[in-house]
């Protein structure tokens, strides 16, 4: 006992030794080289039950790594895809993902035994690298060189950083001809003049920059590059900026996808990013789900979509989640109406509802930000407005300021740990519900004449489907295949010898039942690739 | 017995070699009107060519013809093949990556062939016609083509050379799994009859609901509600094959399936929306390959991919839900070049894919209009009409004409075979160069057409020139020039699908060498209505030079310099004029 104890304490010692550097690392979101060095080191902690790859490197010379959870064969077993990074401004995506690997790896490795996790932590590396450069702003793109204006100049209307503050903010300019007005309760914020409640718009409100083209546009065409998050071919927003000019024509997004379609034991993907359907389920809509270019959850997952939801809700314990259903081109809704897949989705984290002394909340989402800065003493929320001279604006008063890049999209990092551990929470309860194919209540009876009656129920002990009802139309889902597998002397009498099946759902079973001629051993199979394949033998009577 | 074979037909070819290569003497030959009479290159446009039949071929005009022609690989097939294009202008003029551009690709669908032998057919007719023929040497002057005979290389050889029917694979060769039992192209086609060609099965049975024809035993009758058959009945088991995997069908997971012409990233739907679609847009490198040379080439103004077959000049849109991306203005320009098709290719109808074919998503054509902004048709090649030049024949005259004019080439008679699951059957049919393939005799003449089509669709492709420079003296050492571009073809620099998403850029009309003050589009120079350009007046931007029409261009200038007026195009090309 007191050795045990000992082992403890030296262990514990010598487990602050190293962690030491790695506490001091992870006070903050780290930046690609950090981030890569981690996930590295994550896998090399666990290498038998870990796998890194590169998927492809981008334009910009990142690597896109996938990160693979598995014991024994991972091909084998169902399977979970999480996705992150799917937005470049969502720094918090990539940090969950591998903070839930790194749960799942330390205090959870006996899931792996049943479930595999492909995991691809960061699909936007360039955007995210600006988030840790010295001049941070709203870049989403990879580093193709892109005409975001399509006026056949490349990237000649960047954004300017005029109050020299590292910040790309915003600009508010006095000026009768602007829509803008200051927001009654907090003057800090401006707001669209509405004519219909009699305001007159006093300001115009740009983002912080030059017009320098003078084409009469600010910030029209920078780097810009192309966003992973916008090129892909669900409500593809043709000839928008950072759409590109097809579908998934960045190498990041099609080494994706091309991956993805080779691993056909994913039952769902779960993307951390902009969009939401664990807050609030997608709803159906009959019209839209009818028609040939489907617009529309389909009814049965719509309810399915609900049930996760739900437990989503219990065991994060959120509220107040924006509603956000994916722009189009994204990546989120690509999973769902173009790959089949249970697709779920959500950012993480938002900022949360601060109510005040009536218990109301701000109706506008800066205002609520700004109340809620204030509560977490979060002292970087505000860039003050200050007034700078501007060479477009040579006889107005213009002036600089609002809030920062970033901040309303990702929360501070001593908050991430907690989100990270419940997210693990909920992936696990995923992993428990998976769809699961196994052969219950298998029998064998003489028939006579050296025939044998073999019945069985093909039963999924999930709580989930095993098809959603869009991949039971998808050809990249396989059918539930059950075969049975005869020697030489034996012959099938009735029934088939390979049957697929549809689907089956949640705690349901199908029967079957063969008549064999013949003696010795007789093999079954049922299940696929996604659900898992349950094998029996049966001696013949 | 087959090494001998092999021997003798090595020994017949080197013998015969020298009388092969190399053009015939010129007193032995007299010029058909319309076709090179002693080519350089000898081509027998009565055959078909495999993929690297048309390597060959286009290696070969190449070589022969080294000022017009540049070969290159565009990209590489499923199975690592190259997919060959052929870049013919003359090269002596002009900057050939700046001329007007068209674009001429066959074979999307593997077993639809013609169009590699009518690409070969137009790029010999080009460079063996340069300099002979006026037509044939303006067009080159001023314009390049860009030729790609097969975009499918591997399965075009698996339709020649494997069994197939007439209308597979289609596909290209990457195995997909099309029952979704978790294998791969596992149950094929199965050449039990060894033809070549998967024809078809049957098998005498009393409850059968055919007949075989008592006057032709090569055709089968459906037995109707009223007849009295007296003879033996038969019945259909579908096409040539047996069960390869067990699982109670046949033939139900065969190579492919998917359609490299759903693979476009235009309005791209899955396949659970648009059967035959493969991953994502551009997912197969064949297609892939061509949408980055066409990024590459924003020169690139008109385009035509050939298919077959049913006697079709195709416009788009495929998809109804796509209707609204095809405005009137494109549509007459559309209409006036499929109209003229009509006339050069008799028994050919000009038709629109989404109301007259079926309504599709993901189609070629469609991404190099949607997309680009590119006039592009597709052609069905080969038609019933062509059996007896006349339109109606029905059925029947598939029959006579194999017997009258193919001396029965085209048919496998029925034969008796056991079948594994079937027993005793019998297997016989069209082969599969027959019914889609354009018979031998009649190739050399829809190749030529369908080119003659190109030719009248690349020949209104944008044609620029700077028709007039007008200088007017005003106060102050100031001076007024007014340019008039002119466009003597009937498409624009952009069409309105490249204007509405500023597809390509606009034309730029340049002045260099004077000191300019002012720049301003003249859009109205009756009542001198003009539009300054305040940035960059020199370079002035123009949206678009539109069709059989001018456009002016206007600029202040300080002093008395000669100056230079370049006009810019990507899809129009570049042309410049000096001051008088």
């Amino acid at each position: 006992m007191f050795y045990k104890k000992q082992a403890i304490a030296l262990f514990s010692g010598l487990l602050f030794c190293f962690t030491t550097v790695q506490i001091s690392a992870q006070t903050d979101y780290s930046n690609y080289s950090k981030f890569s060095q981690r996930l590295k080191t994550l896998q090399s902690q666990n290498v038998s039950n870990s796998k890194l790859e590169t998927l492809t490197t981008t334009v910009g010379g990142h690597k896109i790594w996938s990160l693979t959870l598995s014991k024994g064969d991972a091909k084998n077993k169902p399977a979970i895809a999480i996705v992150s990074g799917v937005d470049g401004m969502h720094i918090l995506g990539p940090e969950m993902a591998l903070q839930i690997a790194e749960n799942i790896l330390k205090n959870h490795a006996d899931v792996l035994e049943k479930t595999t996790f492909y995991i691809f932590p960061n699909m936007s590396p360039n955007a995210t690298e600006n988030h840790f450069s010295a001049l941070k702003h709203g870049n989403n793109g990879n580093a193709k060189s892109t005409d975001d204006d399509r006026d056949g100049e490349f990237n000649e209307d960047p954004f300017d950083d005029l109050n020299n503050d590292g910040l790309i903010t915003f600009m508010k300019i006095e000026d009768p001809t602007g829509d803008y007005i200051l927001h009654k309760d907090d003057n800090r914020i401006l707001v669209k003049a509405n004519k219909n409640k009699g305001e007159v718009g006093k300001f115009k409100f740009l983002t912080e920059g030059i017009d320098n083209d003078k084409d009469g546009n600010f910030n029209e065409d920078g780097k810009g590059g192309i966003l992973f998050n916008k090129n892909f071919s669900y409500k593809y927003p043709y000839f928008k900026p950072g759409a590109g000019e097809h579908p998934v024509s960045e190498k990041e997004n099609r080494a994706l996808l091309d991956y993805l379609y080779e691993q056909w034991n994913i039952f769902t993907i779960v993307t951390l990013g902009p969009e939401n359907n664990l807050s609030t389920p997608l709803k159906y809509n009959a019209a839209g789900a009818k028609k040939r270019v489907v617009s529309s959850i389909l009814k049965e997952d719509a309810a399915l979509n609900k049930f996760i939801s739900d437990k989503y809700n219990k065991i994060t314990g959120t509220k107040d989640a924006p509603v956000s259903t994916g722009k189009g081109g994204d990546f989120f809704q690509w999973s769902y109406f173009h790959f089949g897949k249970l697709a779920l989705s959500t950012p993480g984290w938002w900022v949360p509802k601060v109510k005040d002394a009536d218990k109301k909340s701000a109706k506008n989402s800066s205002i609520n930000y700004l109340n809620w800065a204030k509560q977490e003493n979060i002292s970087n929320a505000f860039v003050d407005w200050k007034p700078i001279n501007h060479p477009d604006f040579p006889n107005q008063k213009v002036e600089v300021g609002g809030i920062p890049p970033y901040k309303m999209i990702n929360p501070p990092y001593n908050m991430v740990a907690d989100i990270s551990k419940k997210h693990t929470d909920f992936i696990l309860e995923l992993a428990k519900i998976q769809p699961s194919i196994a052969l219950q209540n298998l029998t064998s009876e003489a028939v006579g004449n050296d025939i044998t009656r073999i019945s069985v129920d093909i039963h999924n002990q999930g709580l989930l489907p095993t098809h959603t009802e869009m991949g039971k139309k998808s050809r990249w889902l396989r059918k539930i295949k059950v075969a049975l597998k005869l020697t030489k002397n034996q012959q099938i009498i009735s029934g088939r010898e390979i049957t697929l099946v549809d689907s089956i759902d949640g705690d349901t079973s199908q029967k079957f039942s063969w008549l064999i001629k013949g003696k010795g051993n007789v093999t079954i199979e049922a299940g696929t690739s996604h659900t898992g394949i349950d094998t029996a033998t049966v001696k013949l009577k | 017995m087959k090494i001998n074979k092999n021997i003798f037909k090595s020994l017949l070819l080197v013998f015969l070699f020298p009388l092969a290569i190399g053009a015939q003497n010129s007193t032995e030959i007299f010029r058909a009107a319309g076709s090179p009479h002693n080519p350089k290159v000898q081509i027998s446009f009565n055959r078909y060519y495999t993929s690297e039949g048309l390597a060959a071929l286009g290696e070969k005009i190449a070589d022969a013809h080294p000022n017009l022609v540049k070969r290159q690989s565009i990209g590489k097939s499923a199975l690592g093949k190259d997919i060959w294009m052929l870049a013919i202008t003359n090269y002596k003029k002009g900057n050939a990556d700046r001329k007007p551009a068209f674009y001429v690709d066959g074979n999307i669908h593997s077993n639809e062939i013609q169009g590699g032998e009518i690409c070969m057919y137009t790029a010999w007719y080009l460079t063996e016609n340069f300099n002979n023929n006026e037509y044939i040497t303006n067009m080159l002057n001023d314009r390049v083509f860009y030729i790609v005979p097969t975009i499918n290389p591997d399965a075009r050889n698996d339709f020649m050379k494997e069994p197939n029917t007439g209308s597979s694979p289609r596909s290209g060769m990457i195995a997909l799994d099309d029952d979704r039992d978790g294998k791969f192209d596992e149950d094929g086609y199965d050449d039990i009859n060894g033809d070549g060609s998967i024809t078809r099965m049957r098998r005498k049975s009393a409850h059968g609901n055919y007949i075989v024809d008592p006057q032709d035993p090569r055709k089968m009758i459906l037995i109707g509600p009223d007849d009295i058959v007296t003879t033996q009945r038969y019945e259909y088991l579908g096409n040539e094959g047996i069960d390869n995997d067990g699982d109670g069908r046949i033939n139900e997971d065969t190579h492919g399936y998917y359609d490299p012409n759903r693979d476009w990233g235009w309005k791209w739907q899955p396949d659970y929306v648009q059967r035959g679609a493969y991953k994502h847009p551009f997912s197969l490198p064949e297609t892939r390959a061509v949408a980055d040379f066409v990024l590459a080439h924003p020169n690139i103004a008109g385009a035509q991919s050939f298919h077959n077959s049913g006697g079709m000049i195709l416009r788009g849109p495929g998809a109804q839900e796509d209707l609204a991306t095809y405005n009137r203005a494109d549509i007459r320009i559309y209409d006036a070049i499929g109209k003229k098709g009509e006339k050069m290719l008799p028994g050919y109808r000009y038709l629109t894919v989404y109301k007259d074919l079926y309504s599709v998503f993901g189609g070629e054509l469609d991404w190099f209009y949607g997309s680009r902004g590119i006039y592009t048709f597709t052609n069905e090649i080969f038609t019933s009409f062509a059996y007896y030049k006349k339109n109606g024949g029905g059925r029947n005259q598939t029959y006579d004409f194999d017997k009258e004019l193919l001396m029965g080439d085209a048919f496998t008679p029925w034969k008796e075979f056991d079948h594994p699951t079937y027993g005793k059957i019998e297997i016989g049919g069209f082969k599969k160069n027959f019914g889609r393939a354009t018979p031998g005799f009649m190739l050399e003449e829809e190749a030529h057409r369908n080119m003659a089509f190109t030719f009248y669709h690349a020949y209104h492709m944008p044609n620029l020139s700077i028709a007039d420079i007008a200088e007017k003296k005003l106060s102050g050492g100031l001076k007024e020039v007014t340019v008039t571009i002119k466009n003597d073809r009937l498409m624009p620099t952009h069409a309105s699908q490249d204007l509405k998403y500023n597809i390509t850029r606009p034309d730029y009309v340049s002045i260099s060498g004077a000191n300019v003050v002012a720049g301003m589009l003249v859009t109205d120079d009756d009542f001198n209505v003009t539009e300054e350009q305040k940035i960059n007046p020199a370079k002035m931007r123009v949206k678009n030079i539109p069709g059989n029409d001018v456009v002016k261009v206007r600029w202040i200038v300080k002093g008395n310099a000669k100056f230079t007026i370049t006009v810019d195009s990507e899809k129009g090309g570049i042309v410049s004029k000096r001051s008088n």
